[in-house]
């Protein structure tokens, strides 16, 4: 007996739905490592990253037949975790229920702690969240200023004072050890 | 322009940082199960979440009334609400679904004002929002690593800030919506400001006793007179006190307690904390009127909101964990006796929790969130023993966490 239209239909759908999560599981495949380590700098530890990471990918997901150009895929995904992040970190404080006893996990230096970078790298963490993901965008992406504000949705000069006042922030937090002439035993 | 040293640090911290890091920690069918949480999100901030079922909580025994209003009337004119028998179960997975809801509610995850049924994004985070004016007046946070720090934003109709002022209390917002109070630190003391809500009338500026931030005022209610209940916590002993601030700037110690709960602008009567009992504690009512004489006293109950007509008041479970109480009794104000008790459901191992930061809709209802099965509903809770759920408002939510607030409750303990 042959296929009815409805049968047919279904079909279609299911080949539909088998493409995209090919597709997208290739996506996820070859760039998570990449898209979890800025995740890991704009949450500051593992828990939040994996948290952060997983959750842009499900909106990715989601969306993933609207979004015509494959080369935008990274982009979308930073400004989901940017966003996100944000948010996360509002939620952090806005919710009184956790207000908890135990910290959030913070300066995980289990892989990097050479002194002044592991420094530099555990002010950046207090930044507040706004100015640490320019920071993450401009120094570890090597987004352009624009591509910031298009990431963030601020204006251009808008990333300009927060990248601004996030150095100065850094530099106030230890000047003894950003002190070029400052010998590394100082810095420590 | 070339990048200085600083620069240079900053981008080799955040490579020596990130750059070691290979790890793919989730797989697509994790991913995919987050993406249906999300989805299931959407729906239910969309309101399209489920159709109304039947279901019901009215138990045995129950005498439906009409509906109320919030009454001018003094309490001694009126009948005695007639007792529910049994306890009542809220089911908000079944219970019927109501209209939308007109007290409005914030989404602290989608920094949304939810009002008459329609969403509102909110330009910055409020925990507290009340119509002011042709505006608002809010309260949010002002400093992100001290929940406790806040201020208080005059704004106009599209949320643009018109004053401000911090570090202030929480807001107290009078039953009929029409005073506002809050207490604001100086430098050397608390102010306490009362203003009226449609901002005829100059605010009312009153400078209590000099001392510390941390020895916090907050306004707990109104009472009668044009005068308002305050709270001023011992940041020694951790422990508050009651004052009656009257409109010439008396201020009037209510000695013995240790926790302020609420107040009635209508009868005068006040409920406070007197004794903690290791696992609960017990309340009293007091008169306000009568020196702050003792009414009546319970160690079964926390205390907590009264009715607009100040008939009825709100007992929670004794002892209130951060998720809220399980239960939730409907007493009369000046007896104590149980008019009815509520209880919400949820399996032996799920979090339950009624928020007792709720809102009087008028004198016969009171409209709460509560979370349980791991998601956050607002209810409508009768004094006839009616459970409504308001229609589709069901979020997921992790144990612990509130993601739907009243945006004025009529008790707010913080």
């Amino acid at each position: 007996m042959g296929a009815t239209l409805v049968d047919m239909g279904a079909q279609d759908r299911r080949h539909d739905r088998s493409d995209k999560d090919a597709d997208f599981s290739a996506y996820m495949s070859a760039r998570q490592p990449a898209l979890y380590r800025t995740a890991y700098l704009l949450a500051g530890d593992h828990a939040g990253a994996e948290d952060l990471l997983q959750t842009a990918f499900a909106k990715l997901y989601l969306s993933w037949d609207r979004i015509r150009d494959r080369e935008a895929l990274d982009g979308y995904v930073r400004r989901i975790m940017v966003n996100e992040n944000n948010s996360l970190w509002r939620r952090a404080w806005k919710r009184r229920e956790h207000a908890t006893d135990t910290m959030p996990e913070t300066g995980a230096l289990d892989t990097y702690d050479d002194g002044m970078g592991g420094i530099l790298w555990s002010f950046v963490q207090t930044l507040p969240p706004k100015q640490r993901s320019v920071v993450v965008l401009r120094y570890y992406e090597q987004l352009s200023e624009a591509e910031i504000a298009d990431v963030l949705g601020i204006s251009v000069g808008t990333v300009k004072s927060q990248a601004s006042r996030a150095l100065a922030a850094l530099r106030a937090r230890a000047p003894q050890s950003l002190d070029p002439h400052a010998s590394g035993d100082d810095a420590r | 322009m070339s990048p200085t040293p600083l620069e240079d640090q900053v981008r080799d911290a955040l490579h020596g940082a990130a750059d070691p890091l290979q790890r793919t920690p989730f797989t697509v069918t994790d991913v995919h199960a987050r993406a249906r949480r999300i989805q299931r999100r959407r729906r239910a901030a969309a309101g399209a979440a489920v159709a109304a079922v039947l279901a019901i909580a009215v138990p045995f025994g129950v005498d439906m009334v009409g509906p109320t209003t919030r009454s001018d009337v003094p309490p001694a004119t009126e009948p005695p609400a007639p007792r529910v028998t049994g306890t009542v179960r809220i089911d908000p997975r079944s219970a019927p679904v109501s209209e939308e809801l007109a007290e409005p509610l914030l989404d602290l995850d989608g920094q949304r004002l939810i009002v008459d049924g329609e969403d509102v994004d909110l330009p910055r985070l409020y925990d507290q929002l009340t119509p002011y004016a042709d505006g608002w007046i809010g309260i949010n946070f002002i400093d992100p690593k001290n929940e406790g720090a806040v201020g208080v934003q005059v704004l106009g109709p599209d949320f643009e800030v018109l004053d401000e002022a911090a570090p202030t209390s929480h807001l107290a917002v009078s039953a009929d919506g029409s005073r506002i109070a809050w207490a604001e630190y100086d430098g050397d003391r608390w102010v306490l400001v009362d203003r009226d809500r449609d901002g005829a009338r100059e605010e009312r500026r009153t400078p209590l006793a000099p001392g510390p931030q941390d020895g916090r005022v907050r306004p707990v209610g109104f009472l009668p007179g044009d005068a308002v209940l305050v709270s001023i916590l011992d940041a020694g002993t951790g422990q508050e006190s009651a004052s009656v601030v009257g409109p010439d700037g008396s201020t009037t110690p209510l000695p013995g307690s240790l926790r302020v709960g609420s107040a009635s602008e209508v009868s005068g009567l006040l409920t406070v904390q007197t004794r903690f009992t290791g696992d609960g504690s017990c309340w009293q009512v007091r008169d306000a009127g009568a020196g702050g004489a003792e009414v009546w006293r319970t160690c079964d109950y926390s205390l907590l909101g009264f009715s607009p007509d100040g008939r009825h008041l709100l007992g929670f479970t004794d002892y209130l964990t951060p998720e809220g109480s399980p239960t939730l009794a409907i007493l009369d104000a000046t007896t104590g006796e149980r008019v009815v008790d509520f209880e919400l459901t949820g399996s032996r191992t799920d979090v339950v929790g009624i928020n007792p930061e709720v809102a009087w809709e008028d004198d016969g209802t009171v409209v709460a969130a509560v979370v349980t099965g791991g998601q956050q509903y607002v209810v409508r809770l009768g004094l006839d023993g009616t459970v409504e759920r308001i229609g589709g408002e069901a979020v997921d939510v992790e144990p612990g966490e509130v993601r739907l607030m009243l945006a004025a409750p009529d008790v707010m303990q913080r």
